[in-house]
């Protein structure tokens, strides 16, 4: 049996559920979208009483399988107006596994004027304790507040200032393996559903006693140890250890799909300058507090994530993922890795998403209100959002409302949500992965590049994305790090039989494959009642228009084909 | 003569004497046998496109190959 602890955010009071469906059983985004499908009005108002956010761990969470503590949000989302999964690292999932849980859910809200809370779970409580003591202050010293109360081994999330003020592109910050809320669930603006039931942490205390229990340990113990061997044998995988997502950097220049100038541009000369093997060798030579491989989870063989020192060796930022430095890199026209740490370091502290915010800093440079390539600029542009100042509040609602206040038609977001790091229009396959994805823009939902033979060309391109959204989803389905699909994507059976050995439940891979296609069914569903059409799937016009400047390639993908890559 | 360039690799630049044109898979097999080099794992570039596997690598080509990894 799987437990679902359910919160009362207006009267503090919490009761417990058991279920043993296979959805329980599998947690992550299969369970968070069934539950926001199954109880959430799809028209409601994101910041209302009838909006409710999950938190959800995975089938093998609370095991020494390598990266099996991803943790999964799930609510209405108030950027795009439909469902939203996004999920995040650190040791929150493994606390709730230590606490049997399987998913929190928040629920109902308090009256606006109400004081902050902060919802405790310990092995013997739950409670809604005051939290006013953090209001108003930044992710990082929220951070140090929380293990100052609460214990460094705590797992906590919590949202910055702009997820107080209820903007649109506000994450969720989740406590790594240290105590710092640096690990973001920051697509979809969930910070903000969180901070509407006036809730600013919620905390899960380390004395869990529920260990993992298996039917059949020694095979679990064998097959746990055949996932650090696919691991460390796949060849990407063992790239992430050494450079991380920074890679792409290279990659998306030599294919031109770098965004660049607003994603005017693939190609951003001087790229060089804040590529991986630039990031790496400043890491190397500054020492200090830098590491070029950090694990944000334990256990995990990959340990993509980083630590980014400043000149004298202290922690700067961790981590720089790829996104980042091209949103608020090469986007910006900003060659200098040190002011995009600088601005990921404030982006979390505010308790925004990189992307988002990146992307909208590229449409107020296209409106004049800063030079690209300014990088003074571009970091007082990040502190305007962490100051909470008008114009900060504009660009911290995301790239779709800024370019509609700013009055800027080039817009790069599907559904509200801005771009990632892939100019759509040299990569046809991730165009049509942002077009067709319930969550909006969302390149993790099927990434299409690695194995698309001409980028430029929308031939083929309904069949790979589809076929990506399941091979992509199948790690969120299961509440595992994306970064494990690439060691088992012609192959499942490791993992299933992991959830045998532990749970005895028999998973085939078709039968497991189904699951996650009505899982995008039903996201789907939702999103339709929630007023969501063709026409909202689509590019802002200027894409469809104006050529890229590199590829000469426009978009030329028809409302029809990604009705049909929407199809499931 | 064929330039490799394997970008964030310790292989670094490998040139190919071999007979010209010949389909990028074919270079691939020898890459497999000679490097260890998997195809599943590249993203090879030439000019600024995609190679396949059909495509023709022609004598004085020179292509970087990138490991095929992901954003996260």
């Amino acid at each position: 049996m799987f437990s679902i602890l359910r919160i009362n955010t207006a009267t503090g009071e919490s009761s417990k559920e058991a279920f043993s469906s296979n959805d329980y059983l599998l947690g992550g985004r299969t369970l968070t979208s069934r539950l926001v499908n199954n109880e959430v009005e799809p028209t409601c108002d994101p910041f209302g009483k009838k909006n409710k956010l999950f938190f959800s761990n995975g089938v093998l969470a609370g095991t020494t399988v390598s990266s099996a503590n991803r943790l999964s949000i799930g609510a209405k989302s108030p950027l795009t107006g439909g469902i939203k999964e996004s999920n995040a690292g650190g040791i929150f999932g493994l606390r709730m596994s230590q606490q049997g849980l399987r998913c929190i859910s928040l629920e109902d809200a308090p009256v606006a004027d109400s004081g902050w809370k902060i919802v405790v779970i310990g092995k013997d409580r739950v409670e809604l304790v005051d939290g006013e003591f953090l209001a108003g202050k930044g992710v990082y010293e929220k951070s140090e507040l929380l293990v100052e109360k609460f214990g460094e081994k705590a797992g906590c999330v919590t949202i910055g200032p702009a997820g107080e003020k209820l903007l649109f592109a506000a994450g969720l910050a989740c406590s790594d393996p240290h105590g710092v809320c640096s690990r973001y669930a920051g697509r979809g603006g969930l910070g903000a559903v969180m901070a509407s039931k006036k809730i600013i942490g919620l905390v899960i205390l380390n004395d869990g006693e529920v260990k993992a229990e298996f039917l059949d340990k020694d095979t679990f113990k064998e097959g746990t140890k055949k996932i650090v061997r696919l691991l460390k044998e796949n060849p990407v995988s063992t790239k992430f250890t050494k450079y991380g997502t920074a890679a792409m950097v290279d990659i998306c220049q030599a294919l031109k799909v770098l965004p660049t100038k607003n994603f005017r541009h693939g190609i951003l000369p001087g790229a060089e300058k804040i590529n991986a093997q630039t990031m790496y060798d400043t890491i190397k030579e500054r020492g200090g507090e830098g590491m070029t491989q950090h694990a944000c989870m334990h256990p995990c063989a990959i340990q993509c994530s980083n630590v980014y020192p400043d000149e004298d060796g202290k922690l700067l930022c961790s981590p720089i993922e790829y996104e980042t430095m091209a949103l608020m890199g090469s986007n910006l026209c900003l060659e200098d890795l040190d002011t995009i740490a600088v601005m990921n370091r404030i982006a979390n502290d505010a308790g925004v998403d990189t992307l988002d915010v990146g992307a909208a800093i590229g449409v107020a440079m296209e409106a004049g209100i800063a030079e690209f390539g300014d990088t003074k600029a571009a970091v007082t542009l990040m502190e305007e959002v962490r100051d909470l100042t008008p114009l900060g509040r504009i660009l911290g609602s995301g790239c779709k409302i800024t370019a509609q206040v700013l009055g800027v038609r080039h817009a790069p977001h599907v559904l509200g949500q801005g771009l990632p790091a892939y100019e759509p229009r040299g990569t046809k396959g991730m165009a049509m992965t942002y077009l067709s994805s319930p969550m909006g823009a969302d390149h993790t939902f099927g990434f299409t590049l690695r194995d698309e033979d001409v980028p430029t060309s929308k031939e083929g391109k309904v069949e790979l994305s589809k076929r990506f959204q399941v091979l992509g989803s199948r790690m969120d389905a299961m509440g595992m790090c994306n970064f494990v699909r690439y060691s088992v994507r012609d192959d499942m059976g490791p993992l299933l039989d992991l959830i045998k050995a532990r749970h005895g439940v028999i998973i085939e891979e078709t039968e497991f494959d189904d699951t996650v296609r009505e899982t995008l069914r039903i996201e789907h569903q939702f999103n339709a009642a929630a007023g969501i059409g063709v026409k909202d799937h689509r590019f802002s016009d200027s894409f469809y228009e104006e050529e890229q400047a590199e590829t000469g390639e426009k978009i030329d993908i028809t409302d029809e084909e990604v009705s049909e890559a929407r199809r499931w | 003569m064929v330039t490799l360039n394997f970008k964030m690799s310790s292989l670094g630049e490998v040139v190919l004497d071999a007979e010209t044109p010949l389909p990028w898979r074919d270079v691939l097999q020898v890459l497999a046998a000679d490097h260890g080099v998997g195809q599943s794992g590249i993203i090879a570039v030439r000019n600024g496109a995609v190679v396949a596997s059909t495509d023709l690598i022609l004598d004085g080509d020179s292509i970087d190959i990138f490991p095929a990894i992901s954003g996260g």
